[in-house]
């Protein structure tokens, strides 16, 4: 293995190797900064550019590409909340506050350096535990999925802030949204209204720029112009007191070990990873009042899981030629252009592709990191534009990222309606959290609930034969009981006391 | 401008000196689909998927064919109804065209019907043929078709077969094609991607897999998958000990294969249609294209737009028959 790392790292004696790093994560930045562009059509876009370069290089400069898009999303999220990716979401929670609080700076040095460490310690992970863990994660049927989606949902129903009922409606709002689409089993339309652009199901893009960039741009129109925050200045390397990062490296280690198993389990990606890592390290803080408000922890959780989800998104796609996520199946295309065919033979036949992914990922952490830091000095003075410009910009965006996620107008309608729903519920004061999970989660929670049981000929059995899916479930169990069993012994020892 | 005028004048006293000579010069030059300007090749699918990966390598081969920009536009949305809206309204003038599959046809057949039918469209170019097959993890106890319709026998149908689609897709449609042959019933269980499919196989949570070759190639040679049986009327060239559905007694309908091919709007000349056949089929015979095609499992097809044409109403009609057969669709 460590003949076959060396093999890895020589890659980087050829100058060209360098540049496709750098271009890479220009690139990826940049894409992942505009809200309706990802790290899988970012990947798309840069394989013609991958015709007739050498293998070597080419993979290094996608997977530099993947990993700071995957970041760049974070960018958005936390200077005017609008999320460049599914992933995002819970960055902008704490991002955006800490924004408006005036510490833009700080939070995007936090979220840089956190993705940073999370690619960093998930590469080690990945060198170590790629073939093992990728066919453990050939253990994941139909029932596990549905018990993790199960741990999903119910990690993130006690994140949301003061009614929890109002956290449930929003659940349910989203939930109801995943189901409108072509029943995926049997292909019968539901909720569509004979409207054949539902058929593949409301698409995640516009619905989490309308909810979140749009509605953000009506409570900016409605406050005018006189609320303007000023950033504090970016003092790059030193803006976050070193103490500070030291206090996160437990939440950030945490994370990403955390990120990395769910982003090896295919189906689970990026933003599963990064949900469910903001939901345990706010059960673990000791300052869980102040997630949503603009906590460092909750910047630090999200960003090294969904950083460390890319690590283990490579594990299943090396190892067996099973993608982790979007990303790579779209990876799996660029790499065939090469000749390349990812699979159980990849190891054997070519293993300086596996071995200089790795070390491409490591290379990679301080070349994004470097890039990162000086940027966020430019990008955090962004919070000092003038609201009514910042608006414009973002509502500007909405509709371009809307429309270029499908190239039709359909998607823009989407968007403007979610936008007007978003600032209704916003005004409500239901959370939106709820929404874009149970959107993601209700999918494959449902799909896998079903095809569970028509593989099991119709018996319930399946959910408490397998010992991975009973754990599952009980985890799923405690994790929505807890916290409410908690709240009932506060209660009577309260009572007891009085 | 004065360029292009230039140019277009110099093409005219090129063609009109081949003409005074006598040569077969000008009829050569108006062979060659010439566009006007950028080509948009519409897909119905995302980035990175089989289509979207065939579309590329063929549009890089294409363009220095044709002297002019290809531009690959993803459309997904509607299971395809948004593509084909888009190139529905298009101009028939060949710089707009979109890439199909069988999807295509089953889609007008039931949910798209009444909204889309193949007499919308040109069918131009098939590209692409692609036949499914069936396989099963290496631990398994089946070897060939015998052996599951033999379980499936024994069973009452209690096999459970992974794929592609919902009922009534494609690969669906296949194996109802089996059903029917055989005297058995399988039970379906609908997939969202081809990696999926062989993740569930590998891991035993269904019995077997259905899917085209390329995805599932080196999980062969790696020796964890084994073939059951090829639909389709030839084994396959890549795997040639893999028996077809015929040879082991099943007969089907070997036309029922999934295809890549080129459509456009209604209404385009059929010379014009022919030259655009003939430019994707050049570009085909480039040595990158050939690599692509032959890592991907998938066999060329030489079909312009008569032939194509015909494919098109047989396959529809077969699909049709089927579905009907399946209570999904009204005779």
């Amino acid at each position: 293995m460590l003949a076959n790392l060396a093999l890895g790292f020589s890659a980087f004696a050829d100058p060209m190797v360098w540049g496709a790093l750098v271009f890479g994560a220009l690139v990826g930045y940049l894409i992942g900064a505009i809200p309706g562009l990802g790290p899988s059509l970012g990947v798309a876009l840069l394989i013609p550019f991958t015709y007739g370069v050498d293998p070597v290089v080419s993979i290094v400069g996608l997977v530099a590409l993947y990993a700071a898009a995957e970041y760049g999303g974070a960018i958005t999220a936390v200077l005017i909340n609008s999320p460049g990716t599914a992933a995002a979401v819970a960055t902008a929670w704490d991002g955006y506050p800490l924004t408006q609080q005036g510490r833009a700076g700080e939070a995007l040095t936090v979220s840089i350096v956190s993705s940073g460490v999370g690619i960093f310690v998930s590469t080690g992970l990945l060198i170590l535990t790629a073939v093992p863990l990728s066919e453990f994660a050939l253990n994941f049927g139909p029932g596990e999925y549905f018990g993790l989606a199960l741990v999903g949902l119910s990690l993130v129903a006690g994140l949301s802030d003061g009614s929890p009922i109002k956290g449930m409606v929003a659940m349910g709002i989203g939930l109801a949204m995943a189901t409108i689409g072509l029943d995926v089993q049997i292909g019968v339309p539901r909720f569509t209204g004979g409207n054949y652009e539902l058929f593949e199901g409301l698409p995640l893009v516009p619905v989490l720029l309308g909810l979140y960039a749009l509605s953000e741009v009506l409570f900016m129109i409605e406050d005018g112009a006189s609320a303007k925050i000023k950033s504090a200045a970016v003092g790059g390397l030193t803006s976050v007191p070193y103490f500070a990062l030291k206090g996160l490296k437990t939440v950030i280690l945490r994370s990403s070990i955390l990120g990395y198993v769910i982003g090896v389990i295919p189906g689970a990606g990026a933003s599963i990873a990064s949900f469910v890592s903001y939901a345990v390290t706010k059960r673990f803080s000791k300052t869980p009042e102040l997630f949503g408000k603009g906590s460092l922890e909750g910047v630090a959780s999200s960003e090294a899981a969904n950083n460390s989800a890319v690590a283990g998104a490579m594990a299943p796609l090396l190892a067996l030629g099973i993608p982790g996520s979007a990303t790579t199946a779209v990876m799996i295309g660029a790499l065939m252009v090469q000749g390349i065919q990812p699979g159980p033979l990849l190891f054997t036949r070519s293993p300086e592709i596996p071995y200089t992914v790795f070390a491409s990922l490591w290379v990679g952490v301080p070349v994004m990191i470097f890039i990162g830091l000086a940027g966020a000095r430019v990008w955090a003075q962004v919070a000092n534009i003038p609201r009514p410009a910042i608006a414009a910009i973002v509502a500007g965006i909405c509709f371009v990222g809307a429309y270029s996620s499908e190239t039709t107008m359909f998607p823009v309608h989407v968007m403007t309606v979610c936008g007007i729903l978003g600032y209704v519920l916003r005004k409500l004061g239901v959370p939106l959290a709820p929404i874009i999970l149970a959107m993601v989660l209700g999918e494959m929670m449902e799909t896998n609930f079903r095809r569970a049981l028509i593989s099991n000929k119709g018996e319930w059995d399946i959910f408490y034969t397998s010992p991975l899916t009973v754990l599952l479930l009980v985890i799923a169990f405690l994790a929505f009981a807890l916290p409410g069993i908690a709240a009932m012994r506060a209660r009577k020892a309260r009572a007891a006391t009085a | 401008m004065t360029f292009l005028n230039f140019k277009s004048t110099a093409i005219g006293l090129v063609g009109a000196a081949a003409f005074a000579i006598g040569l077969s010069g000008p009829a050569m030059a108006q062979d060659t689909w010439q566009p006007t300007g950028p080509v948009n090749f519409v897909l119905h699918t995302k980035p990175g998927g089989g289509v979207d990966v065939f579309s590329r390598t063929l549009a890089k081969e294409l363009e220095p064919i044709i002297n002019q920009t290809i531009v690959v536009v993803n459309t997904p949305g509607g299971g395809g109804a948004s593509q084909m809206a888009k190139v529905r309204a298009a101009k028939p003038d060949g710089l707009t065209l979109g890439v199909n599959t069988v999807t295509h046809f089953t889609g007008m057949l039931t949910n798209l019907r009444g909204t889309f039918s193949p007499d919308d469209f040109e069918w131009i170019a098939l590209a692409q043929e692609d036949p499914i097959m069936f396989f099963v993890s290496k631990e398994s106890e089946l070897n060939d078709m015998k052996d599951l319709v033999a379980l499936a026998k024994e069973n009452g149908g209690e096999v459970n077969i992974g794929g592609f689609g919902p009922v009534g897709s494609m690969q669906n449609i296949g194996m109802t094609m089996l059903e029917e042959s055989a005297g058995v019933k399988f039970n379906w269980v609908a997939f969202e991607s081809t990696p999926d499919i062989i993740a569930a196989v590998l891991g035993g949570h269904v019995d077997v897999g259905v899917s085209n070759l390329g995805p599932a190639l080196t999980f062969f040679e790696a020796d964890r998958l084994k073939g059951l049986g090829v639909l389709g009327e030839k084994r396959l060239k890549t795997l040639p000990d893999m028996q077809t559905f015929g040879e082991q007694g099943f007969e089907v309908d070997t036309s029922w294969i999934q295809v890549r091919g080129v459509f456009g709007p209604k209404g385009m000349p059929l010379e014009l249609q022919q030259q655009i056949a003939d430019a994707i089929h050049k570009a085909m015979a480039a040595d990158s294209y050939q690599t692509y095609a032959r890592a991907a499992g998938v066999e060329d097809s030489d079909y312009g737009p008569e032939k194509y044409a015909v494919f098109v109403k047989n396959l529809t009609k077969v699909a049709e028959a089927q579905l009907a057969a399946a209570g999904l669709i009204a005779n």
